[in-house]
């Protein structure tokens, strides 16, 4: 009880901080972006997490830009790299935190389609001005000011596209998607099956997630060589963290004639291009997606119109073309 | 002058700023925080922000108090996280593909995550197997079920009655935070107002003297696990509110923040010592750290090493405070 009683006692005294603490001073508005008149164009960046390889680059091409956004006075003030841990539920939790924060734009990474849509519509209700990057949620056509990114459908028919080139005699293939339920898993397979389903000379003896890691896959792709041998001829990922694993293993089994590809055009996965030891990767532009994104919050800011979509388009990554995009770091 | 200097250094040492501080001192951390954070960030400090914070800590502070539960009886639930991720799957298929009305959906629900928290009990006061391993291979049954049940795809929850449970008002305060106040209190009545309260701290404090002295110790378990089960449903149900999808990927890691809450709340690895004041303030501690952390701008990076020495330190706190001497 008495517990309770401290506890009673704390927040009463915190109520009365809170009562006491002036409100800050209204500056005049200098910027025709400054949606909720504090004088300030304050940007938020919910990431979609920290951890993947994809997102690295990503988050930290943002971080140089908006620092130095900032530095020149572009922008006034930007929140860092807020982690949305891969958790739609936790992006809702930022989307929050970044209205009391006063931000009057908000660049997001959805963790999910359906999942994160909440955030957006909250942060639209509340006048924040939404750039959506990456992948949509389910109500960005509607609500977000801009959307910044790729057509994974597209990207599962350059998959699928590069497999039917590679095998003329058709055979066997598994898929290894991505963690279940995520967005670009549903619409990456969904383009892939829409061209593989149609022929008859091809058959799928597979399909499991790998959850988007390397590890999972090679081991999926050494069950599925002892299992099928000869009669396998590709293995379709979802990302190409995946396909260089499930590369690397058919490799090692002296089986290099497997057509593995994937997505994304991570370094390795490139490297293993130039280096002639996987056919090829489809690159997914993630640094010129937020490149995008920034550019749609600098217009916002001035009170510019901005565009409702800017496809960065995926490029299919062969030895013909892999200098242009592998750095070599 | 000897003297003075003495009784200056012993002042920390006493036994009345012990007893005080090993009972309150958690809260006086908490208060420590929010004053801080008050002073060094403006937008910290407005009523919007801390009903944010308590909106967001509704869902962590559910599966906490059924974890503290679970803990203190001397056990461990793994299965909170894959629960919740049901739990949405369950709502999904009720509501959205049958057509049910929502409260029949609810309670059917709750009673699936029940049922399943039950079984996690059985198969460790049944077998007596180690409750780290039946809730570790427990979840990964309960998260394959819900990707079975939705098909791995994700269902829009598009019924605003439903969405309402999260962002609904009662007055100013919003849905979820009556819930987990009203959770609060029961759950506080529970652990320190009732017999089922004392026979888990006694269970977890030392089992065979609760079993010498009377107390089904097969039952208290089944019991604590059963009740993580029930929050872990509520939980879900808020959180599917929120996120206004089902899919079976939701709530992964949900179990390390309300572990950290029990534990930074003082509820012993051991058994048999928690409060649910404590959890309450673990649970708060929790939400301003990410909530704090964010407004000032902290990297979250350095959030994930702040929140785990936090832990460190609140159990070395715990462990210095209370130490008998």
């Amino acid at each position: 009880m008495k517990k309770l009683l401290a506890l009673l006692l704390t927040m009463a005294m915190v109520l009365s901080l809170v009562a006491c603490a002036a409100p800050a001073p209204a500056a005049p508005a200098a910027r025709a972006g400054d949606v909720n008149g504090d004088g300030k164009f304050v940007v938020g960046y919910i990431s979609k997490n920290t951890t993947d390889t994809f997102h690295g680059p990503i988050n930290a091409h943002a971080t140089a830009t908006l620092d130095a956004l900032v530095a020149d006075g572009t922008i006034d003030e930007w929140t860092g790299i807020l982690d949305g841990l891969t958790d739609p539920g936790k992006q809702c939790d930022l989307a929050d935190d970044c209205i009391t924060k006063g931000c009057d734009a908000v660049i997001i990474l959805p963790a999910e389609a359906e999942g994160a849509a909440p955030a957006v519509q909250n942060l639209t209700d509340n006048g924040v001005a939404v750039v959506v990057v990456n992948s949509k949620t389910t109500n960005t056509d509607e609500l977000a000011a801009t959307y910044c990114g790729s057509d994974d459908v597209y990207a599962g028919t350059l998959l699928a596209q590069h497999v039917v080139d590679n095998c003329p005699n058709g055979g066997k293939y598994i898929h290894i998607q991505g963690v279940l339920g995520n967005s670009a898993q549903i619409q990456r397979g969904e383009g892939m099956h829409s061209i593989m389903d149609a022929l008859t000379n091809f058959e799928m003896v597979e399909e499991m997630t790998g959850n988007w890691l390397s590890d999972e896959a090679q081991r999926i792709a050494t069950d599925a060589l002892n299992k099928y041998g000869d009669e396998l001829v590709a293995i379709i990922c979802d990302n190409d963290d995946m396909s260089s694993g499930a590369q690397g293993v058919c490799n090692e089994a002296g089986r290099s004639d497997i057509v593995c590809i994937g997505v994304d055009g991570n370094n390795y996965p490139l490297s293993m291009v130039k280096a002639g030891t996987m056919l090829a990767t489809v690159l997914q532009d993630g640094v010129g997606q937020i490149q995008a994104g920034i550019d749609a919050v600098v217009a916002i800011s001035k009170g510019e119109t901005v565009e409702k979509l800017y496809d960065v388009p995926f490029v299919l990554v062969t030895s013909a073309n892999v200098d242009q995009y592998y750095t070599g770091e | 002058m000897e003297m003075k200097s003495v009784e200056k250094k012993s002042f920390f040492k006493t036994d009345e700023f012990k007893l005080f501080m090993g009972k309150y001192g958690i809260g006086v951390i908490l208060f420590g925080m929010l004053v801080i954070l008050c002073i060094v960030e403006p937008s910290f400090r407005s009523t919007r922000n801390f009903i944010n914070i308590a909106k967001q800590v509704a869902i962590n502070g559910m599966i906490a108090y059924g974890m503290c539960l679970v803990i203190t009886s001397g056990g461990i639930d793994l299965t909170v996280g894959a629960q919740l991720a049901l739990a949405a799957c369950l709502l999904g298929e009720f509501i959205m593909k049958r057509e049910m009305a929502i409260l029949p959906a609810c309670i059917f629900t709750l009673a699936i995550t029940t049922f399943l928290g039950m079984c996690n009990g059985l198969l460790i006061a049944k077998f007596n197997m180690f409750p780290f391993v039946v809730t570790l291979s427990m979840q990964l049954v309960i998260r394959g079920l819900a990707q079975v049940i939705s098909n791995a795809q994700a269902i829009s929850m598009t019924k605003e009655a439903f969405k309402n449970i999260y962002s609904g008002f009662v007055g100013p305060i919003p849905v979820p935070v009556i819930l987990f106040l009203i959770v609060t209190v029961i759950m506080y009545l529970l652990l320190h107002w009732t017999k089922l309260g004392r026979y888990i701290l006694a269970t977890g404090g030392n089992e065979k003297a609760a079993v010498a002295s009377g107390v089904n110790v097969f039952w208290t378990k089944v019991l604590a696990y059963t009740i993580s089960g029930f929050l872990s449903g509520l939980a879900g149900i808020i959180l599917t509110a929120k996120t206004s999808s089902a899919q079976s990927n939701l709530g992964i890691g949900y179990e390390t923040d309300a572990i950290a809450a029990c534990v930074i709340g003082g509820t012993s690895f051991l058994g048999g010592v928690a409060t649910v004041p404590g959890v309450f303030i673990g649970i708060f501690i929790i939400g301003c750290i990410y909530n704090g952390m964010n407004l000032i701008g902290v990297s979250s990076y350095y959030q994930t090493i702040v929140k785990g020495a936090m832990i460190i330190a609140a159990v070395l706190f715990d462990k210095m405070m209370n130490q008998r001497t």
